[in-house]
């Protein structure tokens, strides 16, 4: 048929024109990322890459843009689990660490960073709160900070400087406090967005505030039925119902931004991923602030984050060469290197991981310019462990369904849904022990 | 007329007035958001206008991503796939309409499965079919798993039943081989569900999402719902619904005009296509 | 004919098989076969906990389909939410949506001034990309900053939470796809109509037979297979298309609004739940499956009639 001789014609132009791309010797390295900005990905890692060929003769990168961080985790599964190559190195989640490891994908970086003569330097200039979700439990390094973020209290100053407040909450007192007096009909005081199927990290940020993480050293360990949870939870479902600075069950992730730019919202709890939106967008003046500490208080130890965002993975069944392994390392300290960390940071508003990067420019001057990036590195000494454990998916389903249906008033006893919750939990996990 | 009739033709005439309007307001939304500046929601300033209008949600949309490349790249794929459907369903529609074979029924209901199967849960598997052929990443892989077409056999069937058989037996008199039947007398005969069929195909491919994603990874061959989801999927920033809504735009625009240009000939070629 | 046909030459008798091999093909490589195999794969469950990659997956039986029956299970709860939200979505789509489609053929039929602009007004929604169109309503439907509630509120009313509030989200996502399909359903209606031959209006007015009655003695009668088959789509439809789930609340708090297939997606990115996920596949071809073949088979008798 004429069709398939069409067919096989523009496979063979399509090969020949995608292999014309890479010199004969050349280490290819297929780097796969997600978007999760408004930003052209694809032509900032493409200048990355461009880059790094010019100063690394014999490696090409081809950056392969993958959705947002499920279609980038769906891709790859689907492509390893159907006999696919899968990339070499991706930017994933941090929480992927566990099932990737599990599955036998993913090889832990340690060797690489006791290979090198100054590997200690490299990774002490990372912030320890964004090292946490990549390290195992014996200690070793699996995953190389990339593109990090953490929830932060952004706050309208012009609004609170109205209402006679001159600086921001700094716990939970004062925090329902300013909301209160800044609520009106058409303005929300406060907005915690955990409505829209992912409530967990927000109330993490909650947990950790009344002195219990949800998540342990130990991913066959979950603390889901503590009392600071319990405590975490009615707190962030007063919001909506008894305090009556937001909408009841929550605002949506995607919406809380878009509605304090427009004034309609004093203050929201949002991630830092979005600082640079924010900033650009805003017609007035914006205050950013640590998440305001909770009850176990304010030496430092009340103050809740949990990070967030993606990391740096490299794969490997076992059938790369060592000359290929060096070529994917060598993409690895670049993408993390002060250099691209502070052109990343700048660009697109995540926090760069490494101290160092905040000397270099262009991200120094941008952090002059505007203080919040600071804060926003600042908060990152109190930063915890995101939740991640063995089955993460599952179990973080179960948590996002258990929240959901306590903050909507689905279920009224907030205990006793987290204790059959954690029942539930305890069952998988024990597969694990 | 009498009076009760004359009612009903208002209540009509009003009910045509308040349902193209309650169906556009989203149209008409999309349009003026894609136009208002970002930090002014319909809930600030006028709800219609905002406080000026803007093209910076196109100039951002614009540069998020290489529009002309996908438009070509969704051109070819759909233009692709409905060639190669064009000939398995005129086959396939022929032999269950005017053969009688053994296995004829049971073979239908296989064929007809596919619309009861969602794809979409079969992706492992289906990559794992296009790896063993070796056609990862390219632009046949996008193709081949929409060359058959259930829902095509489906309809050019049932319009192929309406043919006349005697136009084929006078043809067949006259010496005409199977193709030659094929095309001059059955294809011939329903030219209107062909075009029924096409746009359908069209606009359903037009719009794929998960596919594309899953079974490329080379921009070159990349459709236009690859460059949308970048708009959509902001999610560590919030939404841009400016954005959003000029790339909506951009991406159905050929659609919109395509049917606007040929409502009529569309709506009559499914009068004529035979499904009823 | 029979005798003659006996003596047909090989080539003569593979025609049949010819024409429809490639679609065959196709159908039973992408469709057919991985269904097959996700029947097998529906009763075993994959090997979990430490070194369990690698592993073959263990035969359960029907283990996990009695998970997902069990409301106790912590997969079996959410199943069981989201299989009674397919149904509602369903029943909801192809009774409200189909006569919808009709009323608008009704509606937009005759020639009158400004048809096309109609037309296009009812129709342009099913030309959008799902996930834009899910897009657009997440915008009418926001909380804080939608356009939904700014008209709520300045008529006075505090406003819904369309998305957020566990008892309005499946509403919501009902009311989008409605929106979305009801002008192609009216197209196929546009269609069956246009194909009723004028005279016998014509007869029937000279009967004296009032507009209401022409359509319930004529019109409804003759569209008989034009409703079942645009009921057979509708209900396929709602089956399968769950892409705007992700623009329009997650499924809903707790699953409020979750549906069938975006659980399973939910579910995908996890290989220790793959034994649920096949086997919820299975329930959800199962259904559509008895549906629609019930439905054609009706279709095929009355086609035969």
């Amino acid at each position: 048929m004429n069709f398939r001789r069409t067919a096989y014609m523009m496979l063979a132009l399509f090969v020949l024109i995608a292999g014309a791309g890479y010199a004969q010797d050349d280490i290819v390295i297929d780097f796969y990322f997600p978007s999760a900005t408004a930003n052209d990905a694809e032509g900032i890692f493409q200048r990355y890459a461009d880059t790094f060929q010019e100063r690394n003769e014999g490696i090409t990168i081809n950056p392969v843009f993958t959705g947002n961080y499920t279609d980038t985790r769906n891709t790859i599964l689907t492509e390893l689990q159907g006999g696919g190559a899968g990339p070499d190195v991706a930017v994933m989640l941090t929480i992927d660490l566990y099932s990737f490891a599990e599955e036998g994908y993913i090889i832990p970086l340690q060797g690489f960073i006791d290979a090198m003569d100054d590997g200690g330097a490299y990774i002490n200039d990372f912030f320890p709160a964004l090292l946490a979700n990549g390290i195992d439990e014996e200690g070793n390094i699996w995953a190389i900070p990339f593109q990090r973020s953490t929830p932060i209290l952004y706050y309208n100053a012009d609004l609170l400087a109205e209402a006679g407040y001159d600086s921001p909450p700094t716990n939970n007192a004062e925090l329902v406090e300013i909301a209160q007096a800044l609520t009106t009909d058409d303005r929300d005081g406060l907005l915690v967005p955990v409505a829209g199927g992912f409530p967990i990290w927000m109330f993490q940020s909650f947990a950790i505030a009344y002195g219990q993480n949800i998540v342990s050293e130990d991913p066959t360990e979950v603390h889901f039925n503590t009392p600071e949870a319990v405590a975490a939870v009615e707190f962030v479902r007063s919001l909506g119902t008894d305090l009556g600075v937001g909408p009841a069950g929550g605002a949506a992730w995607g919406d809380t931004p878009v509605a304090f730019l427009a004034g309609q919202a004093a203050m929201i709890y949002h991630t830092t991923g979005n600082l640079s939106r924010i900033l650009n967008g805003a017609d007035f003046e914006v205050g950013v602030w640590y998440l305001p500490s909770g009850p176990a208080g304010e030496d430092g130890t009340g103050y809740g984050s949990p990070t967030g965002g993606g990391n740096l993975y490299v794969f490997d069944d076992g059938s790369k060469s060592e000359a290929e392994l060096d070529a994917i390392w060598k993409w690895v300290m670049f993408l993390s290197s002060a250099e691209i960390q502070a052109d990343w940071g700048a660009t697109t508003g995540y926090i760069a991981a490494n101290a160092s990067a905040w000397e270099t420019e262009p991200l120094a001057s941008r952090a002059l310019e505007y203080p919040q990036y600071g804060v926003a590195r600042d908060q990152l000494q109190f930063a915890r462990k995101e939740f991640s454990s063995y089955a993460t998916i599952t179990i973080q389903g179960i948590i996002n369904k258990t929240l959901e249906s306590i903050l909507t008033g689905e279920a009224e006893d907030a205990q006793a849904a987290l204790e059959a919750a954690q029942a539930q939990i305890d069952g998988i996990l024990a597969e694990y022990k | 007329m009498n009076g009760a009739e004359n009612i009903l033709g208002r209540i009509a005439a009003l009910a045509r007035v308040f349902i193209a309007i309650v169906f556009l307001i989203p149209l008409v939304f999309t349009l003026l958001v894609s136009v208002r500046p970002e930090a002014q929601p319909v809930t600030k300033g006028n709800i219609f206008f905002g406080s000026e209008l803007t093209a910076e949600n196109y100039e951002r949309a614009l540069v998020i991503a290489p529009w002309s490349l996908h438009y070509l790249n969704s051109i070819i794929f759909v233009a692709g796939v409905l060639v190669v459907q064009l000939v398995t369903v005129t086959g396939a529609a022929y032999a269950f309409a005017r053969m009688r074979f053994f296995g004829r029924s049971l073979l239908l209901m296989v064929i007809l499965l596919q619309l009861m199967i969602p794809s979409g849960v079969l992706l492992v598997q289906n990559f794992r079919m296009i790896n063993i052929l070796g056609l990862f990443d390219t632009r046949v892989a996008l193709m081949i798993p929409y060359w058959g077409s259930a829902f095509g056999v489906l309809l050019l069937r049932q319009t192929f039943r309406e043919v006349p058989i005697e136009l084929e037996e006078a043809a067949r008199i006259d010496g005409a081989n199977l193709f030659q039947v094929i095309r001059h007398v059955y294809v011939t005969n329903a030219i209107p569900a062909y075009l029924a069929f096409a746009l359908v195909s069209v606009s359903s491919h037009w719009n794929e999402f998960l596919w594309p994603f899953i079974i490329t990874r080379s921009q070159e061959i990349r459709p236009l719902t690859v460059g949308l989801n970048k708009l959509i999927k902001t999610t560590d920033q919030g939404a841009f619904y400016g954005q959003l809504m000029a790339g909506t735009l951009i991406v159905i625009a050929p659609l919109v005009i395509l049917f606007l240009l040929f409502q009529r000939q569309f709506v009559e070629s499914f009068a004529r296509s035979g499904i009823r | 004919m029979r005798a003659s046909s006996r003596r047909k030459p090989l080539v003569a008798l593979l025609q049949p098989y010819l024409l429809i091999a490639p679609t065959l093909v196709l159908v039973l490589m992408f469709n057919v076969v991985p269904a097959i195999r996700t029947v097998n794969d529906s009763l075993h469950k994959p090997a979990r906990g430490l070194n369990a990659a690698g592993k073959p997956p263990e035969f359960v039986g029907t283990q996990n389909f009695r998970d997902l029956f069990d409301h106790g299970h912590y997969m079996g709860s959410r199943f069981l939410r989201a299989f009674r939200n397919t149904i509602v979505f369903a029943l909801a789509t192809v009774t409200v949506g189909v006569p919808l489609g009709l009323l608008l053929a009704l509606l937009f039929n005759h020639k009158q001034p400004l048809l096309g602009v109609w037309r296009f007004a009812v129709f342009y929604p099913s030309l959008l990309p799902l996930i834009g169109a899910a897009s657009i309503w997440s915008f009418i439907f926001s909380d804080s900053i939608g356009l939904a509630n700014a008209v709520l509120r300045s008529l006075g009313h505090p406003g819904l939470n369309w998305l957020g509030d566990r008892n309005l989200v499946l509403l919501s996502v009902i009311v989008v796809n409605i929106w979305k399909q009801a002008g192609y359903f009216m197209i196929f209606f546009l269609a069956g109509l246009q194909n009723i031959p004028r005279d016998l209006y014509e007869a029937a007015s000279l009967d004296g037979a009032g507009e209401m009655q022409q359509f319930a003695a004529l019109t409804l009668p003759l569209l008989r297979r034009t409703l079942l088959f645009v009921i057979v789509i509708a209900f396929i439809f709602a089956f399968q298309t769950v892409e705007q789930l992700q623009a329009l609340g997650e499924g809903g708090p707790n699953d409020s609004a979750n549906l069938l297939l975006y659980l399973i997606f939910q579910n995908i990115s996890e290989r220790r739940s793959w034994g649920y996920v096949n086997a919820m596949t299975i329930v959800l071809i199962g259904v559509v499956l008895t549906f629609t073949i019930s439905n054609f088979l009706l279709f095929e008798r009355d086609e035969n009639d």
